[in-house]
């Protein structure tokens, strides 16, 4: 990401100012791959709620840099109203329990973690070429965010079956397709039919939760 | 009201949103959720011809787009009867769903599925369309799990691999954007055609991406999952000739041809072999349906003179096949009271069950091909033309039709050994015989006179303009 402000070079304030806002400008960018990383790793669900939440609120900033505001909102939105849906769901059925902080990583969430870091870490050292070959006109930092984001999206959906998770990885997968496909072109109907898509997911994991929990023997 | 896209879109979605708050009252809504479609097929055939219509000395005419946030979705006169088609088999699906015990969203939700489908042939630009099919994927959902049982890793696969293949296609299209001035081209037609394909593969479930296809079969009543895949099968196979008719480079590609013939003939093999190894009739329904697939490919992989009459002749006796296997399954499972249908639970079904099972296996005969029945004109001119193809892949779908003979045959042995009648086995109502028979004479006379039984549909595709010769 090439930084906005060019300082001027007499000026040490200035000069350490630059510096701080190029340190800062990719963080929206981790924060983001973190949460779904968090999603991926871990099985508690309002920590896996409260991780959705940063996940789609933190795609605000890179989505700000190329598209309006007004439009720039309709995604955090979205995927407020998704948790929502997901955690009124939840908290009818009795899922929403106080955050274990101290519970030790099982084999599989520690297995689930090496290997979406491999793939955001081979990802980051191919960006470059993938850009080139594929994307020219999406900035890096926007194309890591979200071929991250798929790439994380598609080991959930790999790797777990329950249907809260499937929906939660489907929502990540999605998230990072509307993230990259928004630098490439912007359509209004393309952007309502995706936050129906959206809404609907969200509606047919919380239609899974509430099976699942019926079926549940008493 | 006068518009195209509201009357064949937009009102049969509001319907059916309706419908749903009636789906109590099960027989207002069979009857509606019949009615419905019926209307709309029927005025979809009279507008045919032109959008004006003369009534009582008045025209009455509709306007062909309607444009919504900024782009536009147009229904010509010669693309309604694609509509009529796609209603029809809508109409057909709800004229038996009171006989069965589906779910009781099947009437409004089988009428939004449909106004979908149509919505995916008609929004512009195209690729849109993929966010529609997968919002369709989305809305099935209730019909394929229904509440009271957890929910089974058919559909959660199925809703999978239908959002993989969404960004595939939207990106396709955005991909070779600049194809024609492009001094690359091939690279980026290369990338586009590999984007096509793999899309188009994981929405119909192609070999082999097909492993959702049994385990939903298996877990859905053969009633609901019998519309919902031949509506997708029909609806997908037409959105992929609206690619080949828009993208000249797609179509002229000789590898493509290639690739499809290859696609065909590995999901009518994989769908013969894997339907012989199994135990439960539901997951056979799935293997048929690959089978099916793979032949609907076959049509659209010989790109050469009449082949666009080949798949139109093709497309209605696959759909009532569908429709036929599906009404045998779902009387079967009423009849014996078992969700999975297993091969083994049909010892002496023609003893215990005369009518059902004639018609089961005479549905069977019509799906395989067989001749005297509705599907073996088409079958029989794609195989004519195999003969002219490489040996390996006539090699392929022969296998592949052994595979599915010696299917019947396991389930026709296991059918006709001796049992023991009990009394209330002999309960199938003499009545049953009506539809029993009818559905066989119209199977047996499609066969015999194909012409007749494809007439209505003759000009299905006529709006590919560049698909025609």
């Amino acid at each position: 990401m090439v930084a906005c402000i060019s300082p001027d070079p007499i000026d040490p304030f200035s000069r350490s100012g630059a510096l701080m806002i190029e340190f800062l400008q990719p963080l929206p960018v981790y924060i983001v791959l973190l949460a779904a990383l968090l999603n991926l790793v871990r099985r508690q669900w309002t920590l896996n709620l409260i991780a959705l939440v940063v996940q789609f609120v933190f795609v605000f900033p890179p989505l700000l840099k190329i598209l309006p505001l007004q439009l720039a909102l309709i995604h955090p939105f979205t995927g407020l109203m998704v948790t929502l849906i997901l955690y009124l769901t939840l908290l009818g059925g009795g899922g929403i329990e106080a955050i274990n902080f101290h519970g030790s990583l099982t084999s599989g969430e520690i297995f689930r973690g090496l290997a979406g870091l491999f793939l955001l870490a081979t990802l980051h050292t191919f960006l470059p070429q993938i850009q080139q070959a594929a994307f020219p006109l999406v900035p890096i930092d926007h194309l890591f965010l979200s071929l991250g984001l798929i790439l994380v999206g598609l080991l959930q959906l790999g790797t777990i079956r329950e249907p809260f998770y499937l929906a939660i990885g489907m929502l990540t997968f999605l998230s990072g397709f509307e993230l990259l496909y928004s630098a490439l072109e912007f359509s209004y109907l393309l952007e309502a039919l995706l936050v129906a898509v959206n809404l609907l997911l969200a509606i047919v994991g919380a239609f899974f939760i509430v099976k699942d929990t019926e079926s549940e023997p008493a | 009201m006068s518009n195209s896209a509201i009357i064949w879109i937009v009102l049969p979605v509001v319907l059916g949103i309706g419908m749903a708050f009636i789906q109590r009252f099960r027989k207002l809504s069979a009857i509606l959720g019949t009615l419905f479609p019926l209307i709309f097929a029927v005025l979809a055939l009279i507008f045919s011809n032109g959008l004006t219509l003369i009534f009582l000395g008045r025209a009455y005419t509709i306007a062909d787009s309607l444009t919504v946030f900024g782009r536009i979705i147009q229904i010509t006169a010669d693309q309604l009867d694609i509509i009529a088609l796609l209603y029809f088999l809508c109409f057909a699906w709800n004229l038996g769903s009171r006989l069965f015990s589906v779910s009781q969203w099947f009437t409004s939700l089988s009428l939004v599925i449909t106004a979908l489908w149509v919505s995916v042939q008609f929004i512009n630009p195209f690729l849109y369309s993929a966010v529609v099919i997968e919002l369709i994927a989305l809305i099935s959902v209730p019909l394929l799990s229904p509440r009271g049982t957890p929910a089974q890793s058919g559909v959660l696969r199925f809703l999978s691999m239908q959002t993989l293949a969404m960004p595939l296609i939207l990106l396709s299209g955005w991909m070779v954007s600049g194809i024609e001035t492009s001094p690359s081209a091939e690279v980026l037609v290369l990338r586009g055609s590999l984007l096509v394909i793999a899309g188009f593969s994981l929405w119909a479930g192609i070999f082999p991406l097909h492993s959702w296809l049994p385990m939903l079969t298996e877990e859905t009543h053969p009633w609901v999952i019998s519309f919902l895949q031949t509506i997708m099968q029909i609806g997908i196979a037409i959105f992929f000739l609206k690619f080949l008719n828009q993208y000249a480079w797609l179509r002229n590609q000789e590898e493509i041809k290639l690739v499809l013939k290859w696609i065909g003939a590995l999901c009518i093999i994989s769908g013969g072999i894997l339907s012989f190894f199994q135990t439960k009739l539901s997951r056979i329904f799935g293997y048929l349906f690959l089978a099916g697939t793979g032949y609907i490919v076959l049509t659209m992989a010989f790109q050469q003179q009449g082949w666009i009459d080949l798949l139109t002749l093709h497309v209605l006796p696959r759909a009532f096949a569908y429709w036929s296997l599906g009404y045998s399954l779902s009387m079967l499972r009423e009849a014996l009271g078992s969700e999975s249908l297993y091969i083994s639970e049909l010892k002496g079904l023609i003893w215990r069950y005369p009518r059902i099972s004639t018609l089961l296996f005479i549905s069977f005969l019509n799906i395989l091909g067989m001749p005297l029945f509705s599907l073996f004109p088409s079958n029989r001119l794609i195989w004519s033309i195999l003969a002219r193809e490489s040996l390996v892949i006539r090699l392929l779908i022969s296998i592949g039709l052994v595979g599915m003979i010696l299917m019947f045959l396991r389930v026709l042995s296991m059918a006709v050994q001796p049992a023991d009648v009990t009394e209330q086995d002999k309960q199938e109502r003499p009545l049953m015989l009506v539809p029993v028979v009818l559905i066989v004479l119209i199977m047996v006379l499609a066969g015999l006179f194909p012409q007749f039984f494809s007439a209505p549909v003759q000009n299905l595709f006529i709006s590919f303009h560049d698909l025609l010769p």
